[in-house]
């Protein structure tokens, strides 16, 4: 063996922390316009050295082009973006410590994966035994050791993007952006790509800038996640904050689906308050929030903490919130059901999974019936004042 | 299908029209006598061509060597364009968008008449150079239309990879975009060795004395009526011909795969 | 790195060259048409529309006719014949292979092709010679009228075919069917739906006929006669023989004016009726 290729070696080329001390971006008011659209409005927040940091959004919110704007191939209108302490807002993306994956991935049609991972290498002159070298680990990263010499027309979606990493990280950038990676990979190999992307962030340990619109992607792996709409950032936060505690009824609708209920504070308690609401009557619901009463508000409850029940349960306190409603819609999915349940005027959805614990749950619920839901205070998230 | 043979029909009739007059030289061509009435089989025209023509292989050569100059240098120019139309934005952009589509478009005689006029002005001596000037001028456009096609199916995302992964512009020119834009520009450049082979009335315009070309030099010979060695000599050029556009279609499928 | 620095580098080679060797020398010749004609050739700087006193002159107000009649007869032959020839090879099996066909003609040179016309055509040529064997009289077939327009639709007959099959081939065939499908006969759903569809084709086959055809030197030089000079005859001889360059750059741009002018047309033509009507 002439050298280690084990994950070990990696760790010793990586000084974890120094690279994750260097590896944090901040941005500063950036702005920018299109035609007179404007696309970032005054975006500020900072991502920290070695996250796994997740930019999610529908189209048009403006994640690609803050993503290009970090890489270098947008200028900003305003603003400043900082890598580790360098400004690095003007200086032109072959300048900067960051690559970039590409959604297409871009790997050169006429190299070898081979000569492409080697390219970065070749500009920087370095000597032809130490690419060698350095090409041969990184294809062991990947695990695409024995197509070095094919070339990217005779690999599969997954096999590119895996090239593209490999040659991405052989710079040894400080920070990986990658832009909507799996897009364009069907749906089981985009899961196995996914969590590749895991181990290769677990293994490197540096910087990873994530933008995807699909927000199980998001959740699944992200240290953090920024929330975008219409070129403003909405939250940020971990995947379980983001859910659990969405800012506001955008965010708790793009993330998962959702339940809303909307009614007027009728008495305030310690921990808890009760609403008025039009179509079904009292609700009780945990303060996350100071509200006082007569204030209209916004409460999100999430459909798999609310139960839909045959009979009426027999394990009730007065924390939880029951109402009778009629199975307006199911959808089977093996695993579970989703049960779409009308409660005077309002469509709640609930998610049942098929695990027999208790008696109610070994009834069958079907189309039509009258069942009832209920949901414990607690589970209910209060968004916001209206 | 009564249009489908109406078209066939037009299509041989085509056919026939298109050939029969090339037929015609090549027989001529073996014909011993001078005039359109048989005389026997002969090669004395092909012996006369290869053995005692020493002007025409002379302006066959200037031929050459004006097409192949001026074919590499109107690519590299062309090509380079074709990167600033397709890629950049510039002041001038629209500018030079019109000045390379109207020499396409406009007659030759109006560039070979208004290069004559241009160089008499300035009082440059007509010559081989001039004529180098001449077909460099108008094999630009071409080779700027048919590069820019490509660049229009040209992943541009290979580009940013480049400048992403730390090229610079340069590096990113001669490793990246040039490689990949090989058989535009290839295609540009056969194109324009066969335009300059080709042209007569340019050439014909910018000229200067005892410097000839194929083309000017076959004028010549079809204006003195020396006809039976032009014959020998339309069959050589028509053989020839063939015998390139095979090859190139060869190296063309080469490249492809 | 779309930097306006880049650009101009990459454009700068071109922008220049053009620009010399191409804008400079068409607008001398624009000013050259405005000054008077020099004593031993050349010009004299001095303001003076002689140069456009041709159009007083009969004889080359018959050259102008002579060279717009023959280009549209030209032009229209070219492409009626060009229709049908590029439609059997886009629908054939074998396109590929006739396409190869009718190219090889034109790669041969453009002066040999004038040129096998001359001993067919010719008075003592093979088309002569066979009606003397069949007892007939011999006919003038060459330094005519009939020769210039004959070679002309010779030379630019693939110019034609090929823009055309390079229409016809994107056509969706199935539009007929649906055309006749809904009533229509054969002879109108061709004229309906086929020939609108393929117009920006008839266009470009239109444009690369009648423009060169417009500029003819050669054609007309070796095969034409007395009722078939054209305009490039006589720009060439206003240069080199009478040396009367401020009259040769007038009818030069005449000429370039008149292909404009051609251009614009058919460009407006192709932008006022995209869709093509019913």
């Amino acid at each position: 063996m002439y050298f280690d290729v084990s994950i070990d070696t990696f760790k010793i080329y990586i000084v974890r922390s120094g690279i994750m001390k260097q590896g944090n971006i901040k941005i500063d008011s950036i702005s920018k316009s299109f035609d007179g659209v404007e696309v970032l409005k005054n975006i500020s927040f900072e991502i920290k050295g070695g996250e796994f940091f997740s930019i999610l959004g529908g189209s048009g919110c403006g994640k690609t082009t803050l993503l290009r704007m970090i890489a270098g191939f947008i200028e900003a209108d305003k603003g400043a973006i900082y890598l580790g302490k360098k400004d690095i807002t003007h200086l032109s993306p072959n300048k900067r410590d960051v690559n970039t994956i590409f959604q297409t991935y871009a790997l050169f049609p006429h190299l070898t994966i081979y000569e492409n991972i080697a390219f970065p290498l070749r500009l920087k002159k370095v000597k032809e035994a130490e690419i060698d070298r350095e090409v041969k680990k990184y294809l062991e990263l990947v695990k695409l050791s024995e197509h070095a010499n094919k070339y990217s027309s005779q690999l599969s979606g997954g096999q590119k993007q895996r090239v593209a990493i490999a040659r991405a990280l052989i710079n040894k950038p400080k920070v990986l952006l990658l832009d909507e990676p799996l897009s364009a990979l069907d749906a089981k190999l985009r899961q196995h790509m996914l969590i590749e992307l895991d181990n290769i962030h677990e293994e490197v340990g540096i910087t990873f800038v994530f933008v995807t619109h699909d927000q199980q992607e998001a959740l699944s792996v992200s240290d953090r996640i920024a929330v975008m709409k219409d070129g403003e950032v909405l939250q940020i936060g971990t995947p379980n904050e983001i859910y659990e505690s969405p800012a506001n009824a955008y965010v708790a609708d793009f993330i998962g689906e959702t339940n809303f209920i909307e009614g007027e504070v009728v008495e305030v308690e310690e921990n808890f308050a009760y609403l008025e609401s039009t179509s079904y009557g009292r609700i009780k619901f945990e303060l996350d929030k100071e509200v006082m009463v007569g204030q209209y508000v916004k409460l999100t409850i999430r459909p798999e903490k609310v139960k839909v029940t045959k009979s009426k349960p027999r394990y009730l306190d007065d924390n939880d919130n029951i109402f009778k409603g009629k199975v307006e819609e199911m959808i089977y999915s093996g695993f579970q059901s989703k049960f779409f349940v009308t409660v005077g005027n309002q469509l709640f959805s609930a998610f049942k999974q098929h695990v027999d614990f208790f008696e109610e749950d070994a009834e069958t619920i079907h189309w039509k019936d009258e069942v009832y839901i209920i949901w414990d205070s607690a589970d209910s998230f209060l968004l916001e004042v209206i | 299908m009564n249009k489908k043979k109406f078209s066939m029909n037009i299509f041989i009739l085509t056919l026939v029209f298109l050939y029969l007059p090339l037929v015609v030289l090549i027989v001529q061509s073996f014909n011993s006598g001078k005039g359109v009435s048989w005389d026997g089989f002969s090669l004395k025209w092909y012996d006369e061509l290869f053995n005692h023509s020493a002007r025409l292989w002379t302006s066959f050569k200037y031929s050459i060597l004006i097409a192949v100059t001026s074919s590499i240098i109107s690519t590299a120019i062309g090509t380079l364009g074709a990167i600033s139309l397709q890629w950049y934005s510039f002041k001038h952009k629209k500018y030079l968008q019109v000045i390379s589509y109207l020499p396409l478009v406009l007659p030759d005689i109006i560039m070979g008449v208004s290069l004559l006029i241009l160089f008499t002005s300035i009082k440059f001596k007509l010559g081989l150079f001039s004529i180098f000037l001449a077909h460099t001028t108008f094999n630009i456009p071409f080779v700027l239309f048919i590069v820019l096609s490509r660049l229009h199916d040209f992943d541009y995302s290979i580009v940013e990879a480049a400048y992403d992964l730390g090229a610079t512009e340069k590096e990113t020119l001669t490793k990246v975009v040039l490689p990949n834009l090989m058989p535009g520009i290839i295609s540009g450049l056969l194109m324009s060795i066969t335009l300059s082979l080709d042209d007569f009335v340019i050439t014909f315009f910018v000229a200067g004395p005892g410097s000839s070309t194929l083309p000017l030099h076959i004028y010549s010979m079809i204006k003195f009526g020396v006809s039976p060695v032009i014959n020998a000599l339309s069959v050589i050029l028509i053989a020839g011909t063939i015998a390139l556009a095979m090859s190139t279609k060869k190296i063309q499928k080469y490249m492809v795969s | 790195m779309k930097n306006q620095r880049n650009g101009l580098v990459y454009s700068a080679p071109i922008t220049l060259w053009l620009t010399l060797l191409f804008v400079a020398p068409t607008l001398i010749v624009i000013i050259y048409s405005f000054l008077k004609k020099g004593i031993y050739g050349g010009v004299e700087w001095i303001f003076s529309i002689d140069g456009y006193n041709f159009f007083k002159s009969s004889y080359f107000l018959k050259v102008v006719w002579n060279t717009v009649e023959i280009s549209v007869v030209v032009t229209f032959l070219t492409v009626l014949i060009a229709i049908p020839v590029a439609l059997y090879i886009a629908t054939s099996k074998y396109k590929n292979f006739l396409l190869f066909l009718i190219i090889i003609p034109f790669w041969t040179n453009f002066l040999i092709r004038i040129y096998s016309w001359i001993s067919l055509l010719g008075n003592n040529g093979l088309l002569n010679n066979l009606l003397i064997k069949f007892g007939l009289e011999p006919h003038q077939f060459i330094y005519n009228k009939f020769a210039v327009i004959l070679v002309s639709i010779y030379a630019y007959l693939p110019y034609a075919i090929l823009p055309l099959y390079s229409a016809i081939e994107k056509f969706d065939f199935a539009i007929i069917d649906a055309a006749r499908d809904l009533g229509a006969s054969k002879m109108k759903a061709y004229m309906k739906t086929f020939l609108p569809n393929i117009k920006p084709g008839i266009i470009t086959a239109t444009l690369f006929t009648f423009i060169p055809a417009l500029g003819s030197y050669a054609i007309p030089k070796l095969v034409g006669g007395n009722d078939s000079q054209m305009l490039g005859n006589v720009i060439a001889r206003e240069l080199t023989i009478t040396r009367d360059w401020p009259k040769a750059a007038a009818i030069s741009t005449i000429l370039t004016i008149i292909t404009v002018i051609f251009i614009i047309v058919l460009s407006k033509y192709d932008k006022d009726h995209k869709g093509g009507k019913v």
